[in-house]
């Protein structure tokens, strides 16, 4: 395909994003990442022989970004050796001290990355149109992708254009987004009529196919256990009524959200068992619910094998909002124990409590009993 | 345990001592200090503790002093149901004896060695070493109360009694909950440690990503503000593009009317100038015609005050005439007015002179009476003071006089009486003593006949014939004595009373009695006399005013005070009135003063009458004369003063016609009167012909709006100016809030902000957890005391019990204790005041130490493994009332086991019921 023309497609870097469940250490790492998986892209640039690199929306988690944040991005772009467009997204809008107007970023920024700062088509290399919608506010109030493509006229031939827009599809947003959403059907005309021959969008983290000329790239890094195809980064290859979309994944973390059923020491083992299957442990975050009853020697050994865990993941969050696994302690725990008189008194209304519903009592149920074993 | 019996041999100050002690009930060893009552105890320690072949300290230090013996104790008791003779023998011959009699009657014996380790044996096993200290009380230790927590058999029996078992196996997880709870709270309650710190880590991470979320906050207000500033400043550049266009406009328009309005300002100014000029012709006329009505009417004026100020004169030249004839005749009414004056001052004199002559009169009348009064006064006085005889002194003399009669009778029957004779021609002389021949005196020698009372000797001599001596016997000597005491005693009172015998002083005394009644009378009328002052100091006074001198009374004051002896005619007041006195009509001798004529005083009175009512008539002429003056004085004042202002108002009205004159005749000078009216007429003829042709030039301008247009014009500059303004306004706005945001961009406040929360989140995380254990160590601590205080409190009842079913025998029924978790005494309430221990009395305390163990030793007292109860010394700090409680409550434990008291005071314990006491002797 001679007349082809290879370019990656990426959003949603959000660099400078922190996560308070990774903790000080999980969070330098995990920024970390996110920068090597933006060099990873120069790489399948290179592999690929992409003319270009466009980045729709949300370079950077917001316009206040400490200065080693921009830096540090700048260093990274440089990496990637072909020109580089970027869209300012919801994140970064282009309003008023955007950092994209800013001298920490004008200063440093490599000359071969282009930022999206109005939405006339951009000859980005030869026979190649590029257009943008650049977010001037965190608050539009029209579809954020329109002012990109509503004027134009249908491509000259021999040139590809294409659109690059950041916002949630009305199809996909299930009426849930706060702000105006992007007219899919609008879209898809303006790609039917020649108007356009590729959309990049962005703000979506999981890469998606809208349709065969649409598509959400997903963020290059993961950045939440819900997103499901999160880590590409697409190659897109245009051609004379052709196109060809790869998924490349350059992410290196892992977030995990798992839910376990807790009643025996069996149920224990599974979940020992899970943890142990988990690759990439120490870049792999996993958000853990709960529920069911133990009794008490199986809630210490619970309590010593999830912290245990957590020393080894990048993190382990017991998710509190699904966090239900009760101290279901018998008779027979209270007799191993071997108490008697005031402390055995005392053990038993800690029980009697616990079994009424207060949840309280349970703690002190679990630390009475280990200061008792351990006293004994 | 029972101890039977203990027998001490050479053990300190003990050579050789057995004490038996009943098996069961109360008994007091009775015995001085250092007898031996300590070591009794000291000994039953001993035996069980130390070998024979100790060397021990203790050992060498009950061998008595200096003796070279071997100290010896042999116990008998009952120890777990075996009876036991012990002995031992330490220092010298060592021996070790243990007799054992079975319950079954068997008997065993050891010696040396394994009679020790036998007898040690069975006391470790059958006496419990916490219960046997805590149950023997040594000297000096009764105030301190028991703490028996860890005495078994205690501990058996209440637990047997309470049916809760002491969980000391529970101890260990008891330390592990406290330290755990102190990990997080302080003993009080509050926070502590690491929970603590967290607590404040939270508050400072709270404040700080406060603080960078209102830093974002101001960030994202900036980017809003900046936005609408954007907008704004688009739109209103517009407007002003817009405006701009307008102004060209209203200007190209203004240029074409201009020349209009510069030709119709030209027109203006010259009407003005004409209006000017008008108007100045007109207010010349007017001021002409001002001036010549004014210059007529001064004229007419002047003419008018000049009559009046005449007029005005004559008159005022006629009052003061009037004036001048009514002072005259004022000025001799006063002449008149003050010749009364005088003669009604000599009228007053002279009957004052008269008054005072006749007051003189009547005082010296009076002074001379009190003269004579004052003569008998002082001569009374003489006498009285020469007189030594009074009531009681008369009936001292009439006391002493019965008495020499007494005597002398008495005398007169006691001893001889001789008479003797003389019959021959011989002579007889008679001589002795003794010799009383009454009121005769005893002749030397005898003329006739004498009798002579011979109370002495009596020697009747015939020279060269006989020599007789009668010598007196019997008491004859006494009966003298006494006689002569009564006459000296009669004598000397008649001495002290300057009188010669009893008669003379009765007589004296009746002379008394009438002078001194002629002295109180004397007194009397002298008082009278001198009620009102002494007369002389009103004389005086009278003299002086008369003119007449008392140089002659100093004089006579210092004869009167060297006559006492003579107090006769010299009396003070009495003197020498010289006769001369000074007076404005001349001077005159007091000799010649005549002496005053009966009415001579009523005609004076009579003249100065006269002479009153004369100067009343003067006085009331001049009263008349000076208000007639005052009137003319006042009518001529008003009618000059009429004149001068006459005059002023003719002289004012002069100086203005001549002014007026003055400025008439400047105008004309400049301006003619014939020329005012033609001048004024010329300039209202220019003025109306400019104003015609302003109107025609503003008809011209109306016309093309030439005034519109300078007015839109001016309004539009200004409304660019303005909008020029705004938009300068919202363009700095604009750079301030675009450069504070690139400024923020540059701190990477929104990466704070993150961080921010990220560390909150971390640090509310940690808190949270540890929350969550603090709230878990604080419910079990709390859990756990509360269910072991439940428990301390059911197992501790059945001592807590018997101590307080003792101590209501001793204080009645609001007696209550508390025990702590050692079953020891924390407080006592009594009369509803709980009190800690430590705050009790001293008695209280030492009560309450024996109360609490008479109740362990009942509580035990059914076990195998029961002690006596010994006391050694105690009760020393009880009054009598408590000592009688106690006696009776030490009688009844004896009921329960054996009670042992050792004391040198017994009567402390004599109300013990039932004791069987033991004398040590010493």
């Amino acid at each position: 395909m001679e007349d082809s023309i290879t370019f990656l497609h990426s959003s949603d870097w959000q660099l400078g994003m922190m996560r308070r469940f990774l903790g000080p250490d999980g969070q330098a790492r995990w920024a970390q990442a996110r920068l090597d998986a933006v060099m990873r892209i120069g790489d399948v640039a290179k592999a690929t022989g992409a003319a270009f690199v466009v980045v729709t929306g949300d370079v950077f988690e917001h316009n206040q970004v400490e200065r080693q944040t921009i830096l540090r991005a700048c260093e990274a772009l440089k990496r990637i050796e072909v020109p580089v467009v970027l869209l300012p997204g919801n994140h970064d809008a282009l309003e008023p001290g955007s950092l994209w107007t800013s001298a920490q970023w004008t200063g440093h920024a490599p000359s071969h990355v282009v930022v999206v700062t109005d939405t006339k088509p951009l000859e980005i290399v030869p026979g190649v149109e590029v257009v943008g919608a650049p977010w001037r506010s965190r608050r539009p109030l029209s579809d954020p992708a329109a002012p990109g493509y509503a004027e134009l006229a249908p491509a000259p031939p021999g040139v590809k254009r294409i659109l690059l827009a950041h916002g949630q599809l009305t199809s996909l947003s299930g009426g849930m987004s706060d702000v105006p959403t992007i007219d899919q059907a609008a879209l898809e005309a303006a790609v039917n009529d020649g108007r356009l021959h590729y959309v990049g969008l962005g703000d979506r983290h999981s890469t998606t196919e809208v349709t065969e000329r649409i598509w959400f790239s997903g963020t290059q890094e993961v950045t939440a256990p819900e997103e499901t195809h999160p880590g590409n980064v697409l190659a897109v290859t245009l051609g004379e009524g052709t196109i060809e979309v790869e998924p490349h994944h350059v992410g290196a973390w892992h977030m995990v959200e798992h839910h376990a059923e807790l009643d025996d020491e069996e149920s224990i083992r599974a979940l020992e068992d899970f943890f142990a299957e988990l690759p990439e442990k120490e870049r792999t975050y996993v958000r853990l619910a709960a529920d069911g009853s133990l009794p008490l020697p199986l809630l210490s050994q619970l309590d010593a094998m999830v912290d245990a865990q957590g020393e080894v993941f990048a993190s382990v969050e017991r998710w509190a909002k699904f966090w239900t696994v009760r101290p279901a302690p018998d008779a027979a725990d209270l007799d191993a124990l071997q108490l008697s008189g005031p402390a055995r008194a005392a053990m038993e209304e800690l029980r009697q409590a616990l079994a009424g519903g207060d949840e309280t009592a349970g703690a002190a149920l679990t630390l009475m009993h280990r200061l008792a074993r351990d006293a004994g | 345990m029972r101890l039977h019996s203990l027998t001490l041999r050479n053990f300190r100050g003990v050579k050789d001592r057995t004490v038996e002690l009943p098996a069961i009930g109360t008994t007091v060893v009775v015995g001085d200090n250092e007898v031996g009552k300590s070591s009794l105890v000291e000994a039953f320690a001993l035996i069980f503790d130390y070998p024979d072949d100790s060397k021990s300290k203790r050992i060498i230090d009950i061998q008595p002093v200096g003796q070279d013996v071997a100290p010896e104790v042999t116990a008998q008791l009952t120890l777990g149901g075996r009876e036991l003779t012990y002995t031992k023998r330490w220092l010298k011959n060592k021996a070790t004896e243990l007799t054992i009699l079975e319950p079954d009657g068997r008997r065993q014996s050891w010696t040396g060695r394994e009679a020790h380790n036998e007898a040690e044996r069975l006391f470790n096993e059958h006496v419990d070493p916490v219960l046997w200290q805590t149950l023997m009380v040594s000297q000096g230790q009764s105030l301190v109360l028991p703490t028996p927590a860890d005495a078994e058999p205690l501990i058996t029996a209440v637990t047997a009694e309470s049916g809760t078992p002491v969980d000391g196996a529970s101890m260990p997880l008891v330390l592990a909950v406290e330290h755990e709870y102190l990990r997080y709270w302080t003993k009080g309650g509050r926070p502590t440690g690491d929970f603590a710190k967290s607590a404040k880590a939270v508050e400072a991470a709270e404040l700080t990503a406060a603080q960078a979320l209102k830093a974002m906050d101001e960030v994202v207000a900036d980017i809003r503000r900046a936005e609408r500033l954007a907008l704004d400043l688009d739109e209103l550049s517009s407007r002003l593009t817009d405006h701009l266009k307008t102004v060209e406009e209203l200007r190209e328009r203004k240029q074409a009317t201009d020349e209009i309005l510069l030709r119709r300002d030209s027109v203006r100014a010259r009407a003005e100038t004409a209006r000017a000029r008008l108007e100045n012709h007109t207010r010349t006329r007017v001021e002409r015609e001002r001036l010549l009505a004014e210059v007529e009417k001064l004229t007419q004026t002047d003419a008018e005050l000049a009559e009046r100020r005449k007029d005005a004169e004559t008159v005022a030249k006629k009052a003061a005439e009037t004036v001048h004839a009514a002072e005259a005749a004022l000025a001799e009414v006063i002449e008149l007015r003050d010749e009364r004056r005088g003669d009604l001052h000599v009228a007053e004199r002279l009957v004052a002179r008269l008054t005072d002559r006749a007051e003189l009169d009547r005082l010296l009348v009076q002074q001379t009476e009190l003269v004579d009064v004052r003569a008998r006064i002082a001569s009374a006085g003489l006498v009285l003071d020469g007189v030594k005889v009074d009531e009681a002194l008369v009936a001292a003399l009439e006391d002493a006089r019965a008495r020499v009669v007494e005597a002398r009778a008495a005398l007169a029957a006691g001893v001889p009486e001789v008479s003797v004779r003389r019959v021959g021609a011989e002579a007889v002389r008679l001589s002795g003593t003794g010799l009383d021949a009454g009121s005769a005196k005893v002749p030397d020698e005898l003329e006739g006949e004498i009798q002579v009372l011979v109370s002495g000797e009596l020697v009747i001599d015939v020279p060269g014939q006989i020599e007789v001596k009668v010598q007196a016997g019997g008491e004859a000597a006494t009966l003298r004595s006494r006689l002569d005491e009564a006459v000296r005693l009669e004598q000397d009172l008649l001495k002290r009373g300057r009188v010669k015998d009893l008669a003379a002083a009765r007589e004296l005394l009746r002379k008394v009695d009438t002078v001194s009644a002629e002295l109180q009378e004397a007194r009397r009328t002298e008082r009278s006399l001198t009620a009102n002052g002494d007369p002389s100091e009103r004389i005086t006074l009278l003299c002086a005013r008369l003119g007449v001198s008392s140089t002659g009374e100093e004089e006579e004051e210092t004869k009167s005070a060297g006559k006492r002896q003579a107090p006769v005619e010299d009396v003070p007041g009495q003197m020498s009135l010289f006769s001369q006195f000074e007076e404005e009509e001349g001077t005159f001798d007091f000799e010649d003063l005549p002496a005053l004529e009966g009415g001579e005083l009523g005609a004076a009175e009579r003249s100065l009458e006269n002479a009153r009512a004369e100067l009343a008539v003067a006085e009331r002429l001049l009263s008349d004369a000076e208000f007639a003056a005052a009137q003319a004085r006042k009518a001529a004042e008003e009618d000059r003063s009429e004149a001068q202002q006459a005059r002023a108002r003719s002289e004012l009205a002069e100086e203005r016609l001549a002014a007026a004159v003055e400025a008439l005749d400047a105008a004309r000078a400049v301006l003619a009167d014939e020329n005012v009216d033609a001048e004024e007429e010329k300039a209202t003829a220019e003025v109306e012909a400019v104003l015609e042709e302003l109107t025609a030039v503003q008809a011209q301008a109306d016309e093309v709006g030439a005034d519109e247009a300078a007015g839109l014009l001016a309004d539009a500059l200004a409304v660019a100016t303005r909008l020029q303004g705004e938009r300068d306004v919202l363009r700095d706005s604009l750079r301030t809030t675009e450069g504070r945001l690139e400024q923020s961009g540059r701190d990477g406040l929104g990466t704070r902000r993150e961080l921010a929360e990220l560390e909150l989140a971390a640090i509310r995380a940690e808190h949270e957890g540890l929350k969550r254990r603090a709230d878990a160590a604080r419910r079990v601590f709390d859990t756990l005391g509360r269910h072991r205080a439940e428990a301390q409190t059911k197992y501790s009842e059945p001592l807590q019990t018997r101590i307080e079913s003792l101590g209501r025998s001793v204080y009645g029924p609001s007696f209550k204790v508390w025990l702590d978790d050692d079953l020891a005494v924390a407080e006592r309430e009594l009369d509803g005041k709980r009190l800690r221990v430590e705050a009790l009395s001293t008695g209280a305390q030492e009560q309450l130490a024996i109360i609490t163990r008479l109740a362990i030793s009942h509580l035990v007292s059914t076990g195998d493994n029961s002690v006596p109860v010994i006391f050694d010394d105690a009760l020393g700090w009880s009054d009598k009332g408590r000592l009688r409680d106690m006696g009776a409550l030490l009688g009844r434990a004896g009921d329960h086991g054996q009670v042992i008291i050792l004391t040198c005071m017994p009567e402390r314990y004599e109300y013990v019921p039932r004791a069987t006491f033991i004398k040590l002797e010493s």
